[in-house]
C-alpha cells in the first residue's frame, strides 16, 4: 500500500491551490514558447527562472516542468500551420501535419495531435511512476566510481549521439566541465580560474550561461531571417475539427506505438525527443500498407511522433530524478535549478524529499490536462501568437533576458555574463559547435570532479577502480561502446550529406554579409 | 566551397589554444597534488589537455577535407551585444527603464531597418510591463530610474 500512499501524496502536494496555478502558468507559457518558432524551451526556461526564485523548489519546479513539456503540445501548432516547427522534436509532424492543413484539415489536425501527446504524456508518466523509485533504490548501492562513470556515460552519449562531429560535442563537454571549474574548489578552498573578479567566487550563473549561449545566440542567428507568419483562415476551420471515424481507428496503433518509442528514447541519454519522433515516423512509414500517403497528410505521421516526443519529455525525467544524471541540454537545467534551490540531486531524492519527488510527477498530470484543455479551445490565440513580427519580439524578449539575469544576483556582473556567453554562443554557432553538450558539462563538471577525487583516494590513486567495480565496469564498457559507435556514425552521416549535397551548394549561407 | 574545411581547422586551433591555457594556469597557480590526493590543480591540467587533444583532432581531420562557408554575420552579433552590454552598463547608475529603453532600442538596429512608431511603442509596452512584473508583483527591489549626475 506504500505506493498508494506516495501517490496520494504525490496529489495532496499538486492538488494545492498555489501548485495547481503555478501548473497552469508554466503550461500556458511553455504553450505560447512551444508555438513562436525562434524562441527556444532553454531560453524560455533561464528566462523564467528568476520569477521561481521566491518560490518554494517544488512549486518552481513544478511550473519549469510545465514549459517542457508545454512547449511540446505548442511546437505543433506552428508545425502544421506554417510548415516551421516551433520546437525540434516537432520537425517530423510538418510532413504530414502542414498538407493536411493545405488540405483544410488544420483543425483535425491539431485536435488530434493534442490527443495523441495527451496519450503519449500520460504513457509516459505512468512508466516514470513506476520505474523512478526502483532504479532509485538499486542506485543507492552504487559509490563514487560508479557515479563517475555513470555521468560519463551520460556525457559522451549526449555528445556523440545527437547530432553532427562527435569530437566537436566531446570538446563542448569538456570546455563546459572548465567553465564549471571557476570559483571557489569546493575541497580545498582554493579559488580557480576567477581573474581576481569578486563575484566570480561563487561560480559561473548557470542561467547567465544558458541565456547566452541558447538566447541571445539564438537571436543573432534568427534575426532577419525568421519570418512572420502569413496564416490563411481558409485552412483553419475550427468547426471541422472533428475527425472522422476511419481517422481515429487509424489513430489507435500510431499512437501506441509512439508512446512506447518514445519513452524508451526518453530515457536515455542523448536521444530524447527529438530522435524519438523522428525514429516513430520511419517506423510507421515502414509497417504501413499504404507508405505512399506518407508526406501527403497521412494521420498516422503526425500521431505517432507526436505521442513520441511527449512520451519522451516524461521519462526523461527517470534519470535525471532517480540518478541525478541529466540526459539532455534541459534536464541539466533542471537538475541546476533543483541545486540552486539547494536540493541535492541523486538517488537519495525520493526518500528524501517525498513530496517534491511525488508532487513533480502528480503535477504531470495536472499539467498535461490544462494542457488538453487548453490547446483545444484556445487554437485560435496561438495562431494569432504565432503573426507577432519577429522585430517586435527579439527586442522585448532580449531585455527580459537582461532583466532576469539582473535580478538573478542583483548585480550588473551577471547581465556581463550574458554578454560574454552570448559571443560564445554566437562564435559556436559560426564554427559549428553543439550548444547542448556545453550546458551538461557545465552542471555535472563540479559533481564529477567531486566523485573522481573521491573515488581515487578510495583506490588510493589507482585508475583501475573505475575498471574493477562490476557495475561501474559495465558502464566504463558501454560508454567505450557508444564513443565509437558514435564516432563511426557521424562519420558515415557525414559522408552522405557530402555526397547529397556535393555540387549543389549554392545556397546563400550568410545574408547580411557587407557587401 | 573550400578545398579545405577552414571553419574546423581555425575552430580546432582555437580549442587548442585553449586547453593549453587551461592546463597552463593550472599548473603555474594551483597545487596539483598527487592521484591519491588530488589538489584543485589536478582536474583542470587533465581536461586542458583533454581540450586540447580534441582541438589538434578537429584541426588535422579538417585538413583533409572540404569545408563550407561559414555563416559570418557582422551587424545582428554587433547591435544585439551592444545593447546587451547597455543594458549592463546603465542598469546601475540610471535605473530601469533607461536600461530597457537603451537594450530595445540599439539591439532593433539589428535588423537595419528602423520602425520609429512600433519601436516607440514596444518600449512604452515593456517600461510599463516590466517594473509590474518585477518590482509590483514579484517586489524586487529595482530602482525604476535615477539620475546619476
Amino acid at each position: 500500500m506504500d505506493f498508494f500512499s506516495n501517490i496520494g501524496l504525490g496529489f495532496s502536494v499538486a492538488l494545492s491551490l498555489t501548485n495547481i496555478f503555478y501548473c497552469f502558468l508554466g503550461a500556458l507559457l511553455g504553450t505560447l514558447v512551444g508555438v513562436i518558432p525562434g524562441l527556444g524551451v532553454l531560453a524560455a526556461i533561464s528566462m523564467l527562472f528568476p520569477l521561481t526564485f521566491h518560490l518554494e523548489p517544488t512549486t518552481a519546479l513544478i511550473m519549469l516542468a510545465g514549459i517542457w513539456y508545454g512547449t511540446t503540445y505548442g511546437g505543433s501548432t506552428a508545425s502544421i500551420l506554417l510548415n516551421l516547427p516551433g520546437t525540434p522534436a516537432n520537425a517530423v509532424t510538418c510532413l504530414d501535419g502542414y498538407p493536411m492543413a493545405k488540405q483544410g484539415r488544420g483543425g483535425v489536425a491539431l485536435f488530434m495531435t493534442t490527443v495523441a501527446s495527451f496519450f503519449g504524456a500520460s504513457f509516459g508518466i505512468i512508466l516514470l511512476t513506476l520505474f523512478t523509485p526502483v532504479i532509485a533504490e538499486y542506485a543507492l548501492q552504487f559509490g563514487s566510481a560508479e557515479y563517475f562513470a555513470l555521468m560519463l556515460m551520460g556525457l559522451v552519449a549526449a555528445s556523440t549521439i545527437s547530432e553532427g562531429s562527435a569530437i566537436k560535442g566531446l570538446a563542448m563537454v569538456v570546455l563546459g566541465i572548465i567553465i564549471g571549474l571557476v570559483g571557489m574548489d569546493t575541497q580545498s578552498a582554493t579559488i580557480r580560474y576567477s581573474f581576481g573578479i569578486l563575484g566570480l567566487l561563487e561560480g559561473v550563473s548557470l542561467i547567465a550561461l544558458a541565456m547566452g549561449v541558447f538566447g541571445v545566440a539564438e537571436i543573432i542567428m534568427s534575426v532577419r531571417r525568421v519570418k512572420t507568419a502569413d496564416i490563411d483562415p481558409e485552412s483553419l476551420k475550427l468547426k471541422a475539427i472533428k475527425p472522422s471515424r476511419d481517422e481515429v481507428r487509424r489513430s489507435w496503433f500510431p499512437m501506441l506505438r509512439g508512446a512506447s518509442m518514445g519513452s524508451f528514447f526518453g530515457t536515455l541519454p542523448g536521444t530524447g525527443p527529438s530522435i524519438a519522433a523522428f525514429l516513430s515516423y520511419a517506423i510507421e512509414k515502414r509497417i504501413s500498407r499504404t507508405p505512399e500517403r506518407f508526406g501527403k497528410g497521412a494521420i498516422e505521421g503526425i500521431m505517432a511522433p507526436e505521442a513520441a516526443n511527449n512520451a519522451a519529455d516524461q521519462t526523461a525525467f527517470i534519470p535525471t530524478l532517480s540518478l541525478g544524471v541529466p540526459g539532455s541540454a534541459t534536464m541539466a537545467l533542471m537538475l541546476g535549478v533543483l541545486m540552486i534551490h539547494g536540493v541535492a540531486p541523486g538517488p537519495n531524492l525520493i526518500s528524501s524529499q517525498p513530496e517534491l519527488f511525488w508532487g513533480l510527477i502528480m503535477s504531470f498530470w495536472v499539467g498535461n490536462l490544462i494542457l488538453l484543455l487548453l490547446n483545444i479551445p484556445l487554437i485560435g490565440v496561438w495562431v494569432r501568437m504565432l503573426t507577432i513580427p519577429y522585430h517586435i519580439l527579439f527586442p522585448a524578449v532580449l531585455a527580459f533576458i537582461c532583466i532576469g539575469a539582473f535580478t538573478s544576483g542583483f548585480s550588473p556582473l551577471n547581465v556581463w555574463m550574458v554578454f560574454a556567453f552570448g559571443v560564445l554562443g554566437y562564435l559556436m554557432r559560426v564554427f559549428r559547435f553543439p550548444g547542448a553538450p556545453l550546458l551538461l558539462g557545465f552542471v555535472l563538471g563540479p559533481l564529477m570532479e567531486e566523485h573522481f577525487r573521491r573515488a581515487m583516494v578510495l583506490s588510493r590513486g589507482d585508475f583501475m577502480t573505475f575498471f574493477e567495480r562490476p557495475i561501474s565496469a559495465t558502464i566504463m564498457a558501454l560508454t567505450g561502446l557508444v564513443l565509437i559507435w558514435g564516432v563511426v556514425s557521424a562519420e558515415r552521416s557525414r559522408k552522405r550529406q557530402l555526397l547529397s549535397e556535393g555540387e549543389v551548394d549554392h545556397t546563400p549561407e550568410a545574408t547580411d554579409r557587407p557587401t | 566551397m573550400y578545398r579545405i574545411d577552414y571553419t574546423d581547422l581555425v575552430g580546432g586551433v582555437l580549442l587548442v589554444a585553449l586547453g593549453a591555457g587551461v592546463s597552463l594556469v593550472a599548473i603555474q597557480s594551483y597545487p596539483l597534488g598527487t592521484l591519491q590526493r588530488m589538489g584543485p590543480g589536478m582536474f583542470p591540467a587533465i581536461l586542458g589537455v583533454v581540450l586540447g587533444g580534441l582541438g589538434m583532432l578537429l584541426a588535422l581531420q579538417a585538413l583533409r577535407r572540404t569545408g563550407k562557408r561559414p555563416d559570418i554575420r557582422v551587424f545582428s552579433p554587433l547591435f544585439v551585444l551592444a545593447g546587451v552590454a547597455s543594458f549592463a552598463l546603465l542598469i546601475t547608475p540610471a535605473g530601469l527603464i533607461p536600461a530597457i529603453v537603451s537594450i530595445v532600442v540599439i539591439s532593433s538596429l539589428a535588423e537595419l531597418r528602423i520602425r520609429p512608431v512600433s519601436l516607440a511603442l514596444l518600449c512604452l509596452a515593456l517600461c510599463l510591463m516590466a517594473p509590474l512584473v518585477f518590482v509590483v508583483g514579484l517586489g524586487l527591489p529595482i530602482p525604476l530610474i535615477r539620475w546619476p549626475f
